[in-house]
């Protein structure tokens, strides 16, 4: 394994993901978990199996995602919107817009010259803008969380769906089935749904081009064509989308 | 750390006004005259919500999409908190500030007199007429409250009282990046013009602005903040310890109450000189291009590397102006920051990591 010199761990509300990078920055180490609820004790875990799978060092460690505050023996804390932009910008190689849908909040970043965060967005105390709101729906459906994406762009008829509330969405969904409408259709009017949610908060931050998208809904195939359709630009994808915070996370260890 | 400001509380300096024979005022928001009522012998205080108040009794009057500052309000006076008061006043603030004042007078009808004042939006010489009108009107309610007839000069005089009040409120706010005091207990002085007696503010300012001169600065990357008010007052912890400092002011409580000084002779036209002389604000209608230059020169005067916009959800004056003010914002180079909050919900994590954030890009 290559020299691994620093980590960074994001503690998300889904998950927690944990990456080491070498001297040059290139993502040499990383390790997803479910997000456990005694979140310290999780931590102090991975922190110790992936120095002992690295050589048993001690290594600097930044802490981002909403429980950065609680991981021990962290050097320092920071947002996981100044982490995504850096990690993202080190990825992509670009200034951009940045999209990243995470289990608890969507954000929209304007990622400025050397990853520097210009503007941002987060959606306001709500689930109908994040990678929940399809993982509730998805599970109302009985689809497989992977599968949604594809399933949604095997039509093209679309079922409006309310944006506003997760938990009306799953009502509306519910009397859609009892009415006959077919399960691909009411999945690509949620697909619509969210990414209308999305745009939205991309309008709010004058946004520049290339976007890009990052967190674990980046995989889906259907957000990404619809996002893109609907910014009328092309939507690049990094190749670890769900890391790039905590990536981000590791290269700030190098800038102190 | 320098001493903190002895502040007497609300309860505190209403019990005592009471006590010495005073009448109490309770006044919603935002731009009222304190000179009339101080000169009956009036103290008025500004119900700026409160938070912490159960806002269910108001909720039952109010349509959904109301402000947390209006159905804490109404909530606040229809549960009996308000009855030390012996007046309210409503100022046509906005829609939901007049849809308060109807259902005070219409449907809940308190044993209060309730007390209504339209400031109008623009300067115009029909504008100062309307509101002199206005301003003679509630006199003449007053009257009838107190039975009394304040003359021309003790109407003078406690505008005089209020202008040196606003005076030293102007210096604590221009000499802000001087003072070697945190954001919360600057505030707590700040916001005591809301219910201290002008001339005892005006004294406690001075005391302050002596001690903090001359502490040492906290490092701290400096700030303009604008909105209603900061409330809940948590936030100026999370700013404090995000490392930022507010500056630079444009609070509608505040620093968009830096009234101008007037010389006319008749009291009335002076009250409404006064009033109409505030900073350009989208609770009266200002022009958008006004209130981004005010934002900018305001910025550059006090040093504010970023702007943050902090604002009650459902506040429609501030809410439609925040895209474009913004927009002109970053377009001068102000980095800003927008967030919304309900003052009587507990502040939300998620508005930490928001300031953290934005505090981060301005190092």
């Amino acid at each position: 394994m290559a020299n691994v010199v620093a980590l960074g761990f994001d503690i998300g509300s889904s998950t927690a993901k944990l990456v080491g990078v070498t001297a040059d920055g290139k993502l040499a180490f990383h390790r997803i978990e479910p997000t456990e609820p005694r979140i310290e004790d999780q931590a102090t875990r991975m922190l110790a199996e992936a120095r002992a799978a690295l050589g048993g060092g001690a290594l600097p460690v930044v802490a981002t995602g909403y429980g950065r505050k609680l991981i021990p023996g962290a050097d320092r804390a920071v947002t996981e919107i100044t982490c995504h932009a850096r990690g993202v910008w080190e990825a992509m190689g670009t200034p951009g817009t940045l999209v990243d849908v995470g289990g608890q909040d969507s954000k929209v970043i304007v990622v400025g010259a050397e990853g520097r965060v210009a503007n941002f967005a987060m959606n306001d105390k709500c689930a109908a803008g994040t990678g929940r709101f399809l993982e509730v729906t998805a599970a109302r459906l009985r689809i497989p969380i992977d599968e949604i994406g594809a399933v949604s762009l095997s039509t093209k008829k679309s079922v409006p769906i309310s944006s506003t509330c997760t938990v009306f969405a799953e009502s509306e969904i519910i009397s859609l089935l009892a009415h006959g409408e077919h399960v691909e259709n009411i999945l690509h009017g949620l697909h619509r749904s969210l990414v209308s949610r999305l745009v939205a908060m991309v309008r709010g931050v004058q946004p520049r081009a290339p976007y890009m998208l990052s967190g674990g809904v980046a995989r889906n195939g259907a957000l990404r064509a619809f996002l893109a359709e609907s910014l009328g630009s092309e939507v690049l994808v990094p190749a670890e989308p769900q890391l790039m915070g905590a990536y981000g996370a590791a290269l700030l260890v190098r800038q102190g | 750390m320098p001493a903190s400001v002895d502040l007497p509380s609300r309860t505190t300096v209403i019990e005592r006004f009471k006590g010495q024979g005073g009448r109490i005022a309770a006044v919603l928001p935002i731009h009222y005259p304190r000179a009339l009522f101080r000169a009956f012998g009036m103290l008025p205080i500004e119900v700026w919500g409160p938070p912490g108040v159960d806002k269910s009794t108001g909720d039952a009057h109010l349509q959904a999409y109301a402000c947390s500052t209006v159905r804490a309000g109404l909530s606040f006076i229809l549960s009996g908190a308000g009855e030390v008061a012996d007046a309210i006043l409503v100022p046509h603030t906005c829609d939901s500030l007049q849809a308060l004042a109807s259902v005070l007078l219409d449907f809940t009808k308190p044993h209060q007199m309730v007390l209504t004042l339209y400031v109008p939006k623009a300067e115009r010489a029909s504008d100062l007429e309307f509101l002199g009108k206005e301003l003679r009107r509630v006199f003449g309610r007053l009257v009838e409250l107190t039975g009394q007839r304040p003359t021309d000069a003790e109407l003078h005089a406690a505008m005089d009282r209020e202008q040196q009040a606003d005076e030293v409120l102007a210096r604590l706010l221009s000499e802000r990046g001087k003072l070697g005091v945190g954001n919360r207990e600057f505030y707590g002085v700040v916001r005591s013009r809301e219910y201290l007696p002008a001339e005892e503010f005006a004294s406690l300012a001075r005391a302050a602005l002596d001690k903090w001169a001359g502490a040492p600065l906290p490092k701290r990357t400096p700030i303009l903040a604008t909105g209603i008010m900061p409330e809940p007052m948590d936030v100026l912890d999370a700013l404090d310890e995000a490392g930022l400092s507010i500056v630079a002011d444009d609070f509608a409580g505040s620093g968009r109450r830096l009234y101008k000084a007037s010389t006319a002779h008749d009291p009335f036209d002076r009250m409404a000189k006064t009033l109409l002389s505030g900073s350009p604000d989208p609770t009266r209608g200002c022009g958008i291009q006004p209130r981004i230059d005010h934002l900018v020169d305001l910025a550059k005067r006090t040093g504010a590397r970023g702007a943050l916009f902090y604002e009650i959800k459902f506040c429609e004056p501030e809410a439609f102006y925040v895209p474009l003010v913004t927009r002109g914002l970053q377009a001068a180079g102000v980095p800003c920051l927008a967030v919304e909050v309900d003052i009587t919900d507990p502040m939300p994590d998620q508005l930490v990591t928001r300031i953290e954030a934005f505090a981060e890009s301005l190092s």
